[in-house]
C-alpha cells in the first residue's frame, strides 16, 4: 500500500501535467458553434392530419398555454392539401413534447372570406403570448402560381378557430417565418411578402423586385382579437420569382437580435441581409445590408438564433442547415440534418421551418418529402 | 381484382373503425376541391386523395400504393419467332406505421399483391436466358410480401420478419433498376441457379433481415430465408406450384439461404455530418460486396445420380444432388460526371458482378453494367437515357458436359458458352404519376447458342427486341 502510494504521486504529477498540456495543446476542441453541440436527430412523427394535408412548412414552439396548446407544443401548419398541391394546406397539428403524440389544432376554410384567393398556409406563423394564433396564407387553386391570390394573415383563438382576417395593399402572399415582438398586450409582428405581381412559373417567369417585409403594430384588447394599429414596410426590393417546383423564391427567413436588427434570408439572391432598428425605423432599408452571401448559403429559407446570437438558417437546395455569426458576417459551418438521397443534391427541396427548442439546446425541422417532424438537440 | 381483395382483407377494420369520421371528411374536402382534375398534372398520384380514401387510411396510419405497369415487346430477328405480346402487373402495397396507427415507435407492417397477367414474351418468342422483361412472370394474382419490421437505436438498427423478396433489398443497383431487362433486376446467376429463381419478384420467402449501420456510410444487412419458395424438385419448380400460384406457400422444409451484404457510401453525406465547407466534394457512389450460401442440394453439371457422366449415353438424365451452394457478388454504383453540385443531369455508371460454383450451377458468372444519363433533355429533369450490358457464362461444367456430348455425337450438337446482351433504353417521367419507357434490347447467342428449336441445323439466332412499358401510379 505504501509503495503504491509512493509510485501513485509522481503519475498524479505527471497526469496533471499531460492534463495540463492537453488542455493547452487543444484550442480546437473549442466549440465553433452551436451546429456541433446537437447528438442526435430524433423523428417524432407524421404531421399530416386528417383530412391528409402534407408539405410541413411552418414550424413555431408555443411561448404560453393556451386553450387547445400547451406551452411547448409544437405548432406545424400545412402548405399542402391531401393532393398534394401547393398553397392549398389549410391545417395546423401541434407535436405535444410531454405526451409524444400530435394533435389537430385548427383546419380553416379554404374559401375564407377576407382571404384573397383562399388558404394555403405557409411559412409564417407565430403564436403570442395572449394565445392568438396569426398564421400567413399564399394561396392557389390548382398548386401553382398561375391560379394564385394575394392571401392574407389569419388571427386563430387558442381553439383552432378563425377569429379575424388581415389583408390589404401591403399583404401580398406572406411567406417566411415570422419574427415578433411580444410585449403580451401589444406586439410587433415582421412578415415578408413575396406575391407582388408574381405570374405563373415558367421558364420565362420573370425575377421581380417587390417583395417587402413588413412591421405590424397590433394592439391586443383583453379577450379580443389582435388589431392592427400601425403597417410600415421597413424592406423592400427583395426578389420573388414563380417556381413549377417549390412554387415561389422570395425572401423566407426572418430572425430578430437582440441589438434591433432583423436579418432577412434573401432566397433568390442566395444571402442573408440585415435591416437596421427593424422595431424603430420609419422608413424601409431597402433590401438591407448584405451580411454574407453564397459559400454554404443553398437558396436559405427560414432561420432561427441561437441562445448565442448565431442565425441557423435553412437551405432549399440541400439538406444542410448554416450557421452563421451575423456579427461577424462569417459563415461558421453547416450540418447534413436530411441526407435523403431520393433527391439531388440530397436532400434538396426537402427542408422548410426551422425553430429553436425552449430550452436553447436543439431545433426542431420538418422534413416536407416525408411530412415528419423532427427533433435535433 | 387483386387489389380490392387484398384491401379488403387487411383493413376492413380500420375501415369500419373510421368510416364515419371518415365520411364528415371526405365531404368537406370534396366541397373545398372545386375539380377532382385539379392539379392533375402535377399530383404525385393520378387519383389524387380518391375522394378522401387515401386520407382516410393515412388517419389509420396506412399508405397505400398502387401501381399498374404495361408493356409490349416485339422481336423483329432471331429467337423463338417474330412477333408482339403484351404483358401486364398490377402491385397494391399497403403499409401501416405502427406509430401513428396505436402509438407503437418504430414499427412498421408491410403486405403487397401482384397480379400478373399477358405472356411471357421471352419464353415464347426468344428463348434466351436474360428474359427481356423483369415484370413478365407466370400468370396469376399472388399475395407476395408480408412483413414486420421494428426500428431501434434511432433507426441505426431494424430487424424484419416475415415472408420477403429479397430483390427489394439486396443485389440492387440504382443505375441498373432504371433497365427493363429482368436481369438489370435480380440478376442472372441467383435467377438460374437458386430454386426458382429463389425468393425474389413474383416470389417471396419466410425468413429475417437484420439491417445496422454502424457508421454513416456503411450499411450491414444480413438475413436467413427459406430457400425455395414453390418448394418443388430443382427442375420442375413452377411459380405456380400448388399455393405459390396465390402467394400461400409458408413452407419452412426446404433448404436454408444465408445471405450478408456490405454496403458503402462514397461521398455522400450522413444525417449530422459537419461541412465546413472546405472539404473537397466528390461524386457519390454506393459499393456493396454480399455472399448467400444456401444448405440444399444443388444439380450436378457433369455426373448423374449413378456417377455416370452427363454425357454418357448410359446415363440416367438424372443429374447427382450436390450438397450445399454458395455465391460471392459485388455491386458498384458511381456518378462521373455532373455539369454542377445541384445540376439534375448527371452521368453514372454501374456495375454487377457475380460468381458461383460451376460444378453444380447451369450460370457460375454473370455481370451486367452500363451507363446512364439523368436529365439528358433541357426541360428533362426526371428522364433518364440508358446504355445497359449483360454476360451470362454458362458454367465450366456445363460447358465440359456440352464438349463431351458434341464429341460423342460427331459435333452435331452445339457447345454453349455465354449469353449477351445489350439494351438501350429512355424513361421518361411524363407527370409525376406516369411514365413510359421505349426500349431496344439485342441479344448475341441466346441461351449461350443452344439449337433452334425450328431448325436443328443451327443454333438459335441473335434477337433484336423492341418494347414501350408505361407504369402509372394511381
Amino acid at each position: 500500500m505504501t509503495s503504491a502510494i509512493k509510485l501513485s504521486r509522481p503519475l498524479l504529477a505527471t497526469l496533471a501535467m499531460a492534463l495540463a498540456l492537453g488542455t493547452q495543446s487543444a484550442p480546437a476542441a473549442e466549440p465553433k458553434g452551436f451546429l456541433e453541440s446537437i447528438k442526435r436527430h430524433a423523428v417524432l412523427g407524421s404531421t399530416v392530419p386528417d383530412n391528409g394535408d402534407q408539405n410541413p412548412y411552418a414550424v413555431v414552439v408555443a411561448p404560453v398555454s393556451a386553450g387547445l396548446i400547451q406551452k411547448d407544443d409544437v405548432l406545424v401548419g400545412n402548405f399542402n392539401n391531401a393532393n398534394n398541391l401547393q398553397g392549398t394546406g389549410s391545417t395546423i397539428v401541434f407535436y405535444r413534447p410531454t405526451t409524444k403524440k400530435f394533435g389537430q389544432f385548427a383546419q380553416i376554410p379554404r374559401d375564407l372570406a377576407g382571404c384573397p384567393g383562399g388558404v394555403g398556409l405557409g411559412t409564417a406563423m407565430i403564436m403570442l403570448k395572449s394565445g392568438w394564433v396569426i398564421v400567413g396564407s399564399a394561396p392557389s387553386k390548382d398548386g401553382t402560381t398561375a391560379t394564385r391570390g394575394d392571401g392574407c394573415l389569419i388571427v386563430l383563438d387558442s381553439q383552432g378557430k378563425v377569429a379575424a382576417t388581415l389583408a390589404g395593399a401591403n399583404i401580398s402572399m406572406p411567406w417566411g417565418n415570422m419574427a415578433v415582438i411580444d410585449e403580451g398586450a401589444t406586439a410587433t409582428l415582421f412578415v415578408s411578402n413575396a406575391g407582388f405581381d408574381l405570374g405563373p412559373p415558367g421558364e420565362d417567369a420573370p425575377m421581380l423586385a417587390k417583395a417587402t417585409v413588413l412591421r405590424l403594430r397590433l394592439e391586443i384588447p383583453q379577450g379580443k382579437p389582435p388589431v392592427v394599429t400601425n403597417q410600415t414596410v421597413i424592406g423592400s426590393g427583395f426578389g420573388a420569382q414563380a417556381d413549377a417546383d417549390v412554387f415561389l423564391v422570395g425572401p423566407t427567413g426572418l430572425a430578430l437580435a437582440k441589438d434591433g436588427t432583423l436579418y432577412v434570408s434573401d432566397s433568390t439572391a442566395n444571402r442573408i441581409t440585415a435591416i437596421p432598428e427593424a422595431a424603430t425605423r420609419t422608413t424601409s432599408a431597402g433590401t438591407g445590408r448584405e451580411i454574407t452571401r453564397d459559400g454554404l448559403l443553398k437558396r436559405p429559407l427560414a432561420m432561427a438564433m441561437t441562445p448565442a446570437g448565431h442565425l441557423l438558417a435553412i437551405n432549399g437546395l440541400n439538406g444542410q442547415v448554416v450557421e452563421l455569426d451575423p456579427a461577424q458576417g462569417k459563415q461558421i459551418y453547416a450540418r447534413w440534418i436530411d441526407p435523403n438521397k431520393a433527391q439531388t443534391p440530397p436532400g434538396s427541396g426537402d427542408l422548410f421551418g426551422i425553430a429553436m427548442t425552449p430550452d436553447g439546446r436543439g431545433f426542431y425541422f420538418v422534413e416536407d418529402e416525408v411530412n415528419m417532424l423532427v427533433l435535433a438537440q | 381484382m387483386t387489389a380490392t381483395r387484398i384491401l379488403t382483407l387487411p383493413t376492413l377494420a380500420i375501415l369500419l373503425a373510421t368510416a364515419p369520421h371518415a365520411l364528415v371528411h371526405a365531404q368537406s374536402q370534396t366541397a373545398a376541391d372545386s375539380d377532382v382534375f385539379t392539379g392533375i398534372w402535377r399530383r404525385p398520384n393520378l387519383l389524387g386523395d380518391i375522394g378522401g380514401l387515401r386520407s382516410m387510411l393515412g388517419r389509420a396510419g396506412v399508405t397505400m400504393t398502387l401501381t399498374d405497369q404495361n408493356e409490349v415487346f416485339g422481336n423483329t430477328t432471331g429467337g423463338l419467332k417474330q412477333g408482339a405480346t403484351y404483358d401486364g402487373l398490377t402491385t397494391l402495397t399497403l403499409q401501416l406505421d405502427t406509430q401513428k396507427a396505436f402509438g407503437w415507435e418504430g414499427g412498421t407492417f408491410n403486405i403487397s399483391g401482384l397480379q400478373i397477367r399477358g405472356r411471357n414474351f421471352s419464353q415464347y418468342y426468344l428463348g434466351n436466358l436474360q428474359t427481356a422483361s423483369g415484370i413478365a412472370a407466370s400468370p396469376t394474382t399472388r399475395l407476395w410480401e408480408i412483413w414486420v419490421q421494428q426500428a431501434l437505436l434511432d433507426g441505426k438498427f431494424d430487424v424484419k420478419l416475415g415472408q420477403q423478396s429479397l430483390d427489394q433489398e439486396f443485389m440492387t443497383s440504382t443505375g441498373s433498376a432504371v433497365f427493363l431487362n429482368t436481369m438489370m433486376g435480380w440478376p442472372m446467376l441467383p435467377s438460374a441457379d437458386l430454386y426458382a429463381g429463389g425468393p425474389a419478384y413474383p416470389l417471396s420467402s419466410l425468413g429475417v433481415r437484420f439491417r445496422g449501420q454502424p457508421t454513416g456510410n456503411l450499411t450491414l444487412l444480413a438475413g436467413v430465408f427459406q430457400d425455395n419458395p414453390p418448394g418443388g424438385p430443382f427442375n420442375d419448380d413452377s411459380q405456380l406450384r400448388g399455393s405459390t400460384r396465390w402467394g400461400g406457400n409458408f413452407n419452412l422444409r426446404t433448404g436454408a439461404l444465408f445471405i450478408a451484404e456490405a454496403q458503402y457510401a462514397l461521398n455522400q453525406p450522413a444525417a449530422g455530418e459537419m461541412d465546413d465547407g472546405t472539404s473537397p466534394k466528390g461524386l457519390p457512389g454506393t459499393y456493396k460486396l454480399g455472399a448467400w450460401f444456401d444448405t440444399a442440394s444443388f444439380p450436378s453439371q457433369s455426373i448423374d445420380s449413378t456417377g455416370l457422366s452427363l454425357a454418357d449415353p448410359a446415363s440416367s438424365g438424372n443429374p447427382k444432388m450436390l450438397r450445399r451452394n454458395a455465391s460471392l457478388y459485388a455491386v458498384a454504383d458511381q456518378m462521373i460526371w455532373r455539369p454542377t453540385e445541384d445540376s439534375p443531369r448527371a452521368v453514372s455508371v454501374f456495375a454487377r458482378l457475380m460468381g458461383a460454383p460451376g460444378d453444380r450451377n447451369l450460370i457460375d458468372f454473370s455481370v451486367n453494367a452500363g451507363i446512364t444519363l439523368k436529365a439528358p433533355l433541357p426541360g428533362r429533369d426526371d428522364d433518364t437515357l440508358g446504355l445497359g450490358y449483360g454476360y451470362a457464362r454458362l458454367s465450366s461444367s456445363t460447358r465440359a458436359t456440352d464438349q463431351a456430348v458434341a464429341l460423342a455425337n460427331g459435333g452435331t450438337t452445339p457447345v454453349r458458352s455465354g449469353e449477351h446482351f445489350i439494351e438501350l433504353t429512355y424513361q421518361a417521367q411524363v407527370t409525376p404519376w406516369l411514365q413510359l419507357q421505349p426500349d431496344f434490347q439485342y441479344v448475341f447467342a441466346p441461351a449461350g447458342g443452344v439449337v433452334d428449336p425450328n431448325n436443328p441445323t443451327r443454333r438459335l439466332r441473335d434477337e433484336a427486341i423492341f418494347g414501350l412499358r408505361s407504369t402509372v401510379t394511381f
